[in-house]
C-alpha cells in the first residue's frame, strides 16, 4: 500500500515543552525542528532526559506543546482540542507506550480487535487483521491470554499490534523493543521493516542501535535539541568488515 | 504499625469518612428501629420510670382519709397526696368532649410527675393555664397555646382557659383507649369551674413495693377504706396494657423491616469495607516487600478498619439518641418520652456492628495479604473478552464510550454481584415501602375501603332520635344518614363480650365495603370482618350465634367486609334484626355520609350550631391515623436505605475507576476522546446501578403486594387492600437511582485527561 | 615495556608511543601554534593525563623527525642567549591537510576507540560545537556499519557467522552507547 510517498507527513516548527512542576521549570524539549515525510522511517537516539519520550507524546497530541507548531497531512494540529485529537488518533496515528500500552481487562487479541474497529474496519476485518499482525509477532498462542500475563516483552509486542492495527499513517512508537531480548527484537524488526516497505511512516525513540539502523535517518535529541539529523550512511559490508569481523574473504 | 495506619487515614481521607459515615448509619438506622419498636409497642415501660409512676390510683370519695394507709396496708411505700379531681366538659368550636380535671400544683409532684413535653407545667402566675395530656391533646387537635372552653358537667359553670402546655403520664392509658382525657390544672381553677365539693373526687396514687402483690394490695386498700369511698381503682396492668399496642402488626412490621435493614447493612458494611480492601491491595503487597509479615498486614488493615468502626457507631450511637425522640414525637398516640435507648439491644446492634466491619475486613485482608508481594502489586483485574455483542455493537458504530463502559461493568463478577446485590436489596425494602405508602394513602382518601363510609357520628343527647333525624335532614351537607345501634352480646362458651353493630336496615344498609359475597339484605343476615370470622372459627356462609341480653340470636354471615373498629372484629347487620328477634333495643345514634368534598368539622360545627349545642356530634376516628408510626418508620428506614445503597454505588464506583485509571492512556490513544472517557467511566457505574434497582423494584412489587395482604390479615382487614406503589413513582425511583450512579461516577472520577501520558506509573 | 601510569596495567591502554600513534596529537597541539619538543610533551600529559602514560620525550622528538620528514612540520632552531638552542616546530599546509582529514575521517579499526577519544579531547581545543561533529559523525558511521551487519546477516545462512555478526552489533551498540557518554560528559 505504497501511497504518496515523498510528500511531507509531519512537520514541526519550533515545538518546545516545559514543564511546570511546583518549583524550576524544566524545558523539555526546546525549539525542535524535525519533519517526517510520507512512508518515512525515523528513529529519534538520545540519552535519557533528553525530551524523546516528551517529543513523540507532543506529536501523537498526547500532550500539550507549550510553544510551536506541528502540521500533519498540511493541517496544523497542535491547537486541536483533545477530542478532535482522539478522532486524528483513531484513523491516522498508532502509538506504542514505554508502559501500559494496553487494555487490562481484555485479551490480547480483543485488544489489537479493538484497535482495528475503532478504525473503522468491519468485524470480519478487524478479526483478519488481528489474526494477521499476531501471527506475524509470534503470539497466536497468547491470543487469549490477559495483558497482565504476559511478560513486559510480549505485551510490548501486542503493543505494536495494536498500534498498527488500524493501519495508521503514521506509527509513533516509545522503546518498542526496550523490554525485548534479540530474538523478540528481530521480530519486531523484522515487522517494522515490513510496515515501512509497505508505506507506512515510523517514528519512533530507541535505544537499540540495530532498530535505529533500520531507519532512513537517525535524529539525535540532546538535553531537549536537536543536535544531529542525518540518513544513516551506506557502507558497503566489505568494507567495514576486516575491523570488525574477522572473515575470510 | 500505628504510623502506617495514621498514614493512610490522611491519605484516603474520603473512603475513611466514608467507612465511617456507613457504620454510623447502620448503627443509627438500627438503633432507631429498635427504639421505635420499643417505643411503639411497649411505651409503657418508659413512662414509668421517667414519671415516676404509681402503680395503683384511687378515685375516691372526698374527705376519704388515706393517712393510714401507709401503716395499714403492707407493701405501700408512698401515698401521694389527693389531688382534687372533678368530671368537665372539654368545649371547641363544634365538638364537647369528656374529660377528667385533676388538680396538681405548680410544684410537680415526686410520685407520678407528668412528664412536660411541651409547653409549660402549671404556672402560679397564670391561674386560667392548664395542661393537657398529651395524647388527649392530639386526639382533640388542641396545642400549646390554643383557648378552649371548659365546663362542669351540669353545664352550670365554665371557664375558657388556655393550654400552656402538654405533658405525658403512666397514670392512665392512652387516650382514647382510656377515658376520659386528662387535664391537669390549678386548684384554683378547678374550684372556679366545680364550686361544689360534692361533685369532686379525690384522686390519690399508691407506689408499692412489689408490682406482682398488686391485686393483693388493691384488696385490702379497698377493704381499708370501705368499698363506699372508692370510686374507681385503676392498676399498672390495665394502663400498661392499654398502651400496648394490641396488634402485633406493627411489631411484625417494624421487626420485619429491622431484619432486612439489618441485611441491608451488612451488605453495605462488606460492601464497603471489601472494596476499600481491594483498592489498598496494592498498599497491602508494598507493605509485604518493605518486611511485614501477611499475619501484621492482616492486623494493621483490621485495627485501621475497627478504628473507623468505633467512630461511626459513636457517632451513630449520638444520632439514634438525638433523632428517636424525634421519630416518635412526630406520631400520634405514642410518647416521645417513653423511648429511652433500649439497653439490650443497643449493646447488641453495637457489638454486632462492630463484629460484622471486623469481620467484613479480616476476611479480604486476610486473602489480600497472602498474595505474594508481586502479584499484589500487579493487581489487575481478570481478563474478559471483548464479547461477540460488544464488538458487533463497536463495528454497528454505535458509541465506542457506551459500549466500552457497558463491557467494563461485568468484568468483576464478583464485585458486579455484590453491587448489583448491595443495591438491589435497599431497592426492594424502598419499593415496598412506597407500597406500603400508597396503600396508607389510599386508605386514607378512601376510608369507605376500611369501612368509614362515614365521617361523623351524632348521638342525640338530650333529644330524642326523632328530633335528632329531623335536624339531620335539615342539613344539606348530609347525604345520607344510618340509624345505628352499638349492641354488646355474649359469646356463647366464653366470658367475653363483643360489640356488634346494627347498621342501619336491612332494606337500606350502611354502606360497608365488601370484599366478599354481599351485604345484608335482610333481618338475621350479617356481615363480619376476617377477624371476627376467624375469631369464631366461621366462614362466609356459616352461621354464627350470640346472646344479647338473654336472647340468642343467630346470625347467617353473608358477606365479609373490611373495617377496622374494635380491632377489627366487626359483626354488623340490619337494626330491624334485633328488633325482630326481641333483643333489648341498645343506644343509638347515627352514622352520617357526608357529601363529597366536605369537611367533617365544618359539618360538624354546623349540626351544632342548629341543634343548639345539644347534639352529641364526634368525628369518627380513623385508624389510619394509628399507622403513623408505620409512616414515619418508613420515612427513616426509606431513607436510611437510600443512603445504603449510595455508599454502595459509591464503592462500586472507586474500584471501577481505579481499574480504569490504568488503562486511561491506551484508549486515550485509541483514539477515545476525553469525553467518550468519561461516558464510559459513568456507563459503567450507570449500568450496574439501573439493572440492580430494576431488579429491586420488580421483586419489591411482588413483594409488597403479597406482603402487605399479610399484614391487613394480621390486622383484621382482610385481603383487597394492596395498593401497590405507583408505576411513576417506581419509574422516578429508578431514574433517580441512574441519575445518582451517574452522579457518583462522575464525581468519584479525576480529572484523568489532564494526567500527562508521561507520567510512567511504573512497569 | 612496562607501562606507567595510574591506569597501567587495568585497561589495555594504548601506548602512545606506538607507531604513529602520537602523530596526530601533535599534529593538532601544532595546529594551535607552534611549540618545542618539552612544550608538546606538556601539553600532551595536561590532555591526555592519567588516560595514558606519560610520554616519552625521546620518542615525541622521533614522531616529530619522521613528520618533518614527511613534510608535515617544520622545525626551525630559535636562538637562546642564556640557554641551549631549542627546536621549534610548525605544521605545514600538507600537515594541516592531513590533520583535518583525519578529524573528520570516522574512526575505524582495532584501535577505533583510542583513536576517537584522542579527536574528541584535541577538539576541546577547538571548541564544543567541533566535539558535536566529531560525535555525530562518528555516530553516523557506527550506524552505517550496523546497517550494513544487518544486511549482512540478513544475507548469511549457518548459525555460527550469525552469531559472529550478532557479536559485532552488540559490540556497536557498546560503543554507540560510549559515544552517549563522551557526548554527556564532554560536550
Amino acid at each position: 500500500m505504497i501511497t504518496d510517498t515523498g510528500r511531507l507527513l509531519l512537520r514541526t516548527v519550533s515545538l518546545t515543552k516545559i514543564f511546570r512542576g511546583d518549583g524550576v521549570p524544566v524545558p523539555a524539549v526546546r525549539g525542535v525542528d524535525l519533519s517526517l515525510r510520507q512512508g518515512e522511517f525515523a528513529a529519534i537516539t538520545g540519552p535519557s532526559g533528553s525530551g524523546k519520550s516528551t517529543l513523540l507524546h507532543m506529536l501523537g497530541g498526547l500532550e500539550p506543546p507549550t510553544g510551536g507548531e506541528i502540521w500533519l497531512n498540511g493541517e496544523r494540529v497542535d491547537t486541536l482540542s483533545q477530542a478532535r485529537w482522539a478522532i486524528v488518533r483513531r484513523r491516522h496515528i498508532g502509538f506504542v507506550f514505554q508502559f501500559f500500552n494496553l487494555v487490562s481487562n481484555m485479551t490480547v487479541a480483543d485488544n489489537v480487535e479493538l484497535a482495528a474497529l475503532m478504525g473503522g474496519a468491519t468485524r470480519k476485518q478487524a478479526r483478519a487483521r488481528r489474526a494477521e499482525l499476531l501471527g506475524e509477532l509470534g503470539l497466536t498462542a497468547k491470543a487469549d491470554a490477559a495483558p497482565a500475563r504476559l511478560s513486559g516483552g510480549e505485551q510490548q509486542r501486542v503493543a505494536l499490534a495494536r498500534a498498527m492495527a488500524n493501519r495508521p499513517s503514521l506509527l509513533l512508537a516509545d522503546e518498542p523493543t526496550g523490554n525485548l531480548d534479540s530474538a523478540a527484537s528481530m521480530t519486531v524488526l523484522r515487522l517494522l521493516g515490513q510496515a515501512h516497505a509497505d508505506g507506512q511512516a515510523i517514528l519512533l525513540v530507541t535505544h537499540d542501535a540495530r532498530v535505529a539502523s533500520g531507519a532512513d535517518r537517525v535524529i539525535s535529541l540532546f538535553d531537549g535539541t536537536v543536535v544531529d539529523d542525518a540518513s544513516i550512511p551506506l557502507i558497503h559490508p566489505q568494507a567495514s568488515l576486516p575491523h570488525v569481523l574477522k572473515l575470510r574473504g | 504499625m500505628a504510623r502506617w495506619i495514621r498514614a493512610d487515614l490522611m491519605a484516603s481521607t474520603g473512603q475513611a469518612i466514608a467507612v465511617a459515615v456507613v457504620v454510623a448509619g447502620v448503627v443509627t438506622a438500627l438503633l432507631l428501629s429498635a427504639g421505635v419498636l420499643q417505643g411503639a409497642t411497649n411505651p409503657w415501660a418508659g413512662l414509668f420510670a421517667a414519671t415516676r409512676g404509681a402503680q395503683i390510683w384511687l378515685h375516691l370519695a372526698p374527705g376519704t382519709n388515706v393517712r393510714r394507709l401507709r401503716s395499714e396496708v403492707p407493701g405501700i411505700v408512698t401515698v401521694t397526696a389527693p389531688y382534687p379531681a372533678t368530671a368537665a366538659t372539654l368545649v371547641q368550636p363544634g365538638q364537647r368532649t369528656r374529660v377528667e380535671l385533676r388538680a396538681m400544683d405548680a410544684a410537680p409532684p415526686a410520685i407520678g410527675r407528668p412528664l412536660r413535653v411541651s409547653g409549660r407545667w402549671l404556672d402560679r402566675s397564670e391561674v386560667n393555664g392548664v395542661v393537657l395530656e398529651a395524647t388527649f391533646a392530639q386526639a382533640v387537635h388542641v396545642a400549646v397555646g390554643s383557648t378552649v372552653t371548659l365546663e362542669n358537667l351540669d353545664g352550670t359553670g365554665g371557664s375558657r382557659v388556655r393550654v400552656i402546655g402538654l405533658a405525658e403520664t403512666a397514670d392512665q392509658g392512652f387516650y382514647p383507649d382510656q377515658t376520659p382525657g386528662l387535664i391537669w390544672v390549678l386548684p384554683a381553677l378547678l374550684r372556679a369551674i366545680e364550686p361544689d365539693p360534692a361533685h369532686t373526687e379525690e384522686v390519690v396514687g399508691l407506689q408499692i413495693a412489689d408490682p406482682d402483690a398488686t391485686g393483693f394490695v388493691v384488696q385490702q386498700v379497698v377493704t381499708q377504706l370501705g368499698s363506699s369511698s372508692v370510686g374507681s381503682v385503676s392498676t399498672w396492668q390495665q394502663v400498661e396494657q392499654s398502651m400496648a399496642r394490641r396488634d402485633p402488626l406493627l411489631g411484625l412490621l417494624l421487626a420485619l423491616f429491622g431484619l432486612v435493614a439489618l441485611g441491608a447493612a451488612v451488605l453495605a458494611i462488606v460492601n464497603v469495607t471489601a472494596g476499600r480492601v481491594l483498592v489498598q491491595q496494592a498498599e497491602l503487597g508494598m507493605l509485604q516487600t518493605l518486611g511485614f509479615t501477611p499475619a501484621q498486614v492482616m492486623v494493621m488493615l483490621t485495627a485501621e478498619h475497627a478504628i473507623l468502626a468505633c467512630a461511626g457507631i459513636a457517632v451513630g450511637l449520638v444520632a439514634a439518641r438525638l433523632l428517636t425522640p424525634l421519630l416518635l414525637g412526630s406520631v400520634p398516640g405514642v410518647s416521645p418520652a417513653s423511648a429511652a435507648l433500649p439497653g439490650r439491644w443497643a449493646v447488641l446492634i453495637v457489638g454486632g456492628t462492630f463484629v460484622a466491619v471486623v469481620l467484613a475486613t479480616a476476611l479480604p485482608a486476610w486473602r489480600a495479604a497472602r498474595l505474594w508481594p508481586v502479584a499484589a502489586v500487579r493487581a489487575v483485574p481478570p481478563r474478559g473478552h471483548l464479547s461477540r455483542l460488544a464488538a458487533t455493537a463497536m463495528a454497528a458504530r454505535m458509541p465506542p464510550a457506551v459500549v466500552l463502559g457497558a463491557r467494563a461493568a461485568f468484568v468483576r463478577r464478583m464485585t458486579a454481584a455484590l453491587t448489583i446485590v448491595g443495591l438491589a436489596v435497599p431497592m426492594v425494602m424502598i419499593t415496598i415501602g412506597l407500597g406500603f405508602w400508597a396503600t396508607l394513602d389510599q386508605v386514607r382518601e378512601h376510608p369507605a375501603d376500611i369501612g368509614l363510609a362515614a365521617s361523623v357520628t351524632v348521638s342525640p343527647g338530650p333529644l330524642t332520635m326523632g328530633q335528632a333525624a329531623a335536624l339531620i335532614g335539615r342539613d344539606p351537607d348530609v347525604l345520607a344518614a344510618y340509624r345505628c345501634v352499638k349492641a354488646t352480646a355474649l359469646v356463647p362458651g366464653e366470658t367475653t363480650t363483643i360489640t356488634t353493630l346494627g347498621m342501619g336496615t336491612s332494606a337500606d344498609p350502611y354502606p360497608f365495603r365488601v370484599v366478599q359475597g354481599h351485604l345484608y339484605r335482610a333481618p338475621e343476615q350479617a356481615v363480619a370482618t376476617q377477624a371476627l370470622l376467624t375469631a369464631f372459627g366461621a366462614r362466609v356462609g356459616q352461621f354464627v350465634q350470640m346472646d344479647f341480653g338473654g336472647v340468642p340470636v343467630t346470625f347467617r354471615i353473608v358477606g365479609r367486609i373490611i373495617d377496622a373498629q374494635y380491632d377489627g372484629e366487626v359483626l354488623a347487620y340490619g337494626i330491624d334484626t334485633l328488633a325482630d328477634e326481641g333483643a333489648p333495643a341498645p343506644i343509638g345514634f347515627y352514622s352520617l355520609v357526608l357529601r363529597r368534598g366536605v369537611q367533617p368539622g365544618a359539618a360538624m360545627s354546623r349540626l351544632l350550631r342548629m341543634s343548639g349545642g345539644r347534639l352529641d356530634v364526634e368525628p369518627v376516628s380513623d385508624p389510619a391515623d394509628q399507622l403513623g408510626v408505620v409512616d414515619a418508620a418508613l420515612a427513616a428506614l426509606i431513607v436510611v436505605l437510600a443512603f445504603i445503597a449510595l455508599t454502595s454505588l459509591l464503592t462500586a464506583s472507586r474500584v471501577g475507576n481505579r481499574d480504569h485509571q490504568r488503562d486511561v492512556q491506551v484508549l486515550r490513544a485509541m483514539g477515545l476522546t476525553p469525553a467518550q472517557l468519561r461516558t464510559a467511566v459513568v456507563v459503567r457505574t450507570t449500568v450496574l446501578a439501573v439493572l440492580a434497582v430494576t431488579i429491586g423494584a420488580v421483586i419489591g412489587r411482588a413483594a409488597s403486594g403479597f406482603l402487605i395482604s399479610i399484614v391487613s390479615q394480621v390486622y383484621g382487614l382482610g385481603a383487597g387492600l394492596a395498593t401497590p406503589a405507583s408505576a411513576g413513582t417506581t419509574a422516578v425511583a429508578i431514574a433517580l437511582a441512574a441519575v445518582s450512579a451517574a452522579l457518583a461516577a462522575a464525581l468519584t472520577t479525576r480529572t484523568q485527561d489532564r494526567i500527562p501520558a508521561t507520567v510512567a506509573l511504573g512497569p | 615495556m612496562p607501562v606507567k601510569g595510574l591506569l597501567a596495567g587495568r585497561i589495555p591502554a594504548q601506548r602512545l608511543e606506538r607507531a604513529g600513534a602520537m602523530r596526530m596529537p601533535l599534529l593538532a597541539l601544532l595546529a594551535k601554534e607552534p611549540a618545542h619538543g618539552y612544550e608538546l610533551k606538556t601539553q600532551l600529559e595536561q590532555i591526555f593525563g592519567e588516560a595514558y602514560p606519560s610520554p616519552n620525550i625521546g620518542q615525541i622528538y622521533v614522531t616529530l623527525q619522521r613528520l618533518e620528514r614527511d613534510g608535515l612540520v617544520r622545525s626551525q632552531d630559535v636562538v637562546q642567549t642564556t640557554r641551549p638552542n631549542k627546536r621549534v616546530y610548525e605544521l605545514t599546509e600538507a600537515g594541516h591537510e592531513a590533520l583535518v582529514a583525519w578529524m573528520d575521517r570516522p574512526s575505524e579499526g582495532p584501535r577505533v576507540r583510542d583513536d576517537f577519544f584522542m579527536k574528541l579531547a584535541l577538539s576541546q581545543l577547538a571548541g564544543t560545537a567541533v566535539g558535536i561533529g566529531l560525535i555525530n559523525r562518528q555516530r553516523r558511521h557506527y550506524l552505517g556499519q550496523m546497517r550494513s551487519l544487518s544486511v549482512l546477516a540478513a544475507a548469511s545462512d549457518g548459525r555460527i557467522p550469525r552469531l559472529l555478526i550478532e557479536g559485532a552489533m552488540l559490540h556497536l551498540q557498546a560503543d554507540l552507547d560510549w559515544l552517549q557518554r563522551c557526548q554527556e560528559e564532554l560536550v
